[in-house]
């Protein structure tokens, strides 16, 4: 059987439920109608807010703080096909927690590796994240990352710019973590504008430039190695790899 | 000629770069709101150079004056290069915007002896009071002590930084004499006993404190570094030891000629891996090494280890304590950890360890898994060298960071 949900939290958490109340044994769960035909049959989830509720608040009551965490942060890896695996995992913990640290359970194996894969590419991010200074003096940044980090980027922003005012720009997901003014979180960013740069902020990206050179040692010269390091995706948006 | 800044960040970052001491992890400072800044306890690159290096600091010189003449340094007085220097307020303004755009986790300062010890300090301060008390700065600092200046002014830089640091240099006091006349060791380690009585007063715990050595320049053994490094980490006197391939910039008749020298990139990334096996896996350097030998090129320094211990191995994985496991040639810290979660579950055999992304490339030949062993080569030095060698992709990528996050596993 294949089940298909909307691809949201509240309609996977749906999924789960009616995974309980109809016994469902899925073997497929796909976000969207798959483009090629099969022969199997398909069951649409329809998302239900008081289902999935139901479904949070227990999830709350079973498991732990950092298991919960990582059923967030694999739902966040949008662009990998969790769900199957999602699914045995909170099976498994709502069976027996002591269930989640069997690593030799191949759902529990890929969960826990996907979950740091996730972490992983938030630390990334952490250093390659490139703000610019607006003209009204807000720090802008784009990003396009493979897995949606948007709320950890946000938190960890928070702390570092203290009272600046920033935002995180996530161009593929059409999202936006925002710092303004008392309001900070995720908003939908329909349209964006090209801003204005201030002033300075073209001086200071020549003196990173230059910095960035310089202390490359000409004796050690390993471009592989720099981009095993720095892959080329990464790139779109920290000037010092861009010409003028 | 008057300089732009432009032109001064270029030839006082050229000046730092030789320095690889640039991590700038394990600190807890944490952050207050309202200030700018916070540092992250498991260090962030901010990028990476094109020898493959991470920039997590703005590392730079205040300073490109040295009234030294230390024979391996290109900022010596006697040679002729183009000199100049920030003042403490264009090097405060530029690291706090760097650090606002995120290009960097902080500042990494240090200086060539303007006029003398207890004057470039004071700049140096200088530089460090704007940022913590004017800009509320709250990122990362790691600031060179200067050797020989004053005590006060050391324990105002306790004060102020995250990390301070002062390098022995070369690994004896013998080299020392040879190529650094202006130097002892004892004069180099006096600013981090400084610092470390210091902040020991004010709390229990001392300032984070590193220290490097160049490699190559001078004729000392892989045994006797160790055993210095060992003996700084048993003094617990410092936090890391950071090694660096000599790169020949000066002509010098006690030094390798430029024209002919290569950096030793791969006995620099040995030293690290036994470096690692000192602070991490519980080696001690005369495990490692025995009196005057060097490190093996071709085998990483546990697996030459194992070779030479064979009679405690073969090991049983899913028996030995995690001390044991993490003495397998192939298997590090992570892996044995993953062992030992996994093994209570289930009795562990070949299968299952590949499943859990453990590679056996190496480790096959050194345990015992379930039913598993492998049975082809028998346990003995030279058959297994060759098997090694022929199953080895142990390609060395040298860097001149230390790439332990990201293969700190040996
Ligand atoms: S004191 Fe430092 S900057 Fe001056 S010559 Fe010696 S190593 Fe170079």
């Amino acid at each position: 059987m294949i089940l298909l949900y909307d691809g949201s939290f509240e309609g996977f958490l749906t999924l789960v439920y009616e995974v309980y109340y109809q016994k469902l044994e899925p073997k497929v769960i796909y976000k969207k109608i798959p483009s090629k035909l099969c022969f199997e049959e398909i069951y649409t989830i329809e998302t239900d807010i008081n289902k999935a509720k139901k479904v949070f608040t227990s999830l709350q009551k079973t498991f732990s703080k950092s298991h919960l965490n990582t059923i967030y942060h694999v739902f966040l890896c949008d662009s990998q096909n969790f769900e199957y695996d999602l699914l045995s995992f909170i099976q498994l913990g709502f069976k027996k927690q002591n269930n989640l640290s069997n690593i030799t359970h191949p759902s529990i194996f890929y969960i826990d590796t996907l979950e740091k894969e996730y972490l992983r590419l938030a630390h990334r991010m952490y250093g390659f994240v490139r703000f610019e200074e607006l003209d009204d003096k807000i720090f802008y940044a784009k990003v396009e990352t493979k897995f949606n980090i948007l709320i950890l980027l946000g938190n960890h922003f928070n702390k570092r710019l203290g009272n600046h005012p920033f935002i995180i720009h996530d161009i593929h997901r059409s999202l936006a973590y925002i710092k303004e003014n008392n309001f900070r979180g995720i908003k939908e960013v329909a349209a964006f504008e090209t801003p204005l740069h201030s002033d300075d902020e073209k001086h200071f990206k020549t003196l990173w430039k230059t910095f960035f050179h310089s202390v490359a040692i000409e004796n050690r010269k390993n471009h592989k190695l720099q981009k095993q390091l720095v892959p080329l995706i990464y790139r779109t948006y920290m000037c010092e790899f861009q010409d003028d | 000629m008057k300089l732009s800044i432009n032109d001064k960040i270029a030839i006082l970052a050229d000046g730092a770069k030789y320095d690889v001491s640039c991590s700038s992890s394990g600190s807890d400072a944490s952050y207050k709101t309202g200030e700018l800044g916070n540092t992250h306890n498991s260090g962030i690159c901010h990028t990476f150079t094109s020898d493959g290096r991470c920039v997590s600091l703005l590392k730079v010189l205040l300073s490109n004056v040295c009234v030294y003449d230390c024979a391996y340094c290109i900022n010596r007085v006697s040679n002729d290069i183009p000199r100049t220097a920030f003042t403490p307020r264009e090097l405060a303004d530029i690291t706090i915007n760097f650090y606002k755009r995120n290009y960097i986790e902080g500042l990494f300062l240090s200086s060539g002896i303007i006029k003398n010890e207890d004057h470039t300090m004071l700049l140096l301060l200088q530089t460090l009071r704007i940022l913590r008390h004017e800009y509320k700065f709250n990122g990362y600092i790691h600031v060179k002590l200067i050797p020989g200046s004053s005590k006060e002014l050391i324990a105002e830089a306790c004060l102020l930084a995250n990390r301070v640091s002062s390098n022995i240099e070369l690994p004896s006091s013998k080299s020392l004499a040879l190529l650094a006349p202006d130097k002892t060791k004892e004069k180099l380690l006096q600013p981090l006993k400084h610092a470390r009585e210091i902040t020991m007063e004010r709390n229990a715990k001392p300032i984070s404190m590193s220290t490097q050595m160049i490699i190559g320049a001078t004729g000392e053994s892989d045994f006797e570094i160790l055993k210095l490094s060992s003996n700084l980490y048993q003094k617990a006197l410092l936090k890391r030891v950071y090694y660096s391939a000599y790169i020949a910039v000066n002509n010098h008749k006690n030094l390798p000629i430029p024209e002919f020298s290569v950096p030793p990139l791969k006995r620099e990334h040995r030293l690290y891996q036994a470096d690692w096996l000192l602070r991490f896996y519980g080696f001690s350097y005369d495990e490692i090494l025995r009196e005057n030998e060097n490190l093996d090129i071709q085998f990483d320094p546990k697996t030459f280890w194992a070779l030479q211990n064979l009679h405690l191995f073969p090991v049983d994985v899913n028996k030995v304590s995690q001390e044991v496991l993490i003495r397998i040639p192939g298997i590090g810290i992570r892996g044995a950890i993953k062992i030992l979660q996994a093994r209570r579950f289930k009795k562990l055999g070949f299968e299952d360890l590949r499943n859990l992304k453990i590679s056996l490339k190496k480790a096959k030949y050194f345990i015992i898994a379930d039913k598993d062993y492998q049975k082809s080569i028998p346990l003995y030095e030279d058959r297994l060298k060759l098997a090694l060698i022929k199953s080895a992709q142990d390609i060395i990528q040298p860097s001149l960071f230390d790439m332990s996050i990201y293969t700190g596993e040996i």
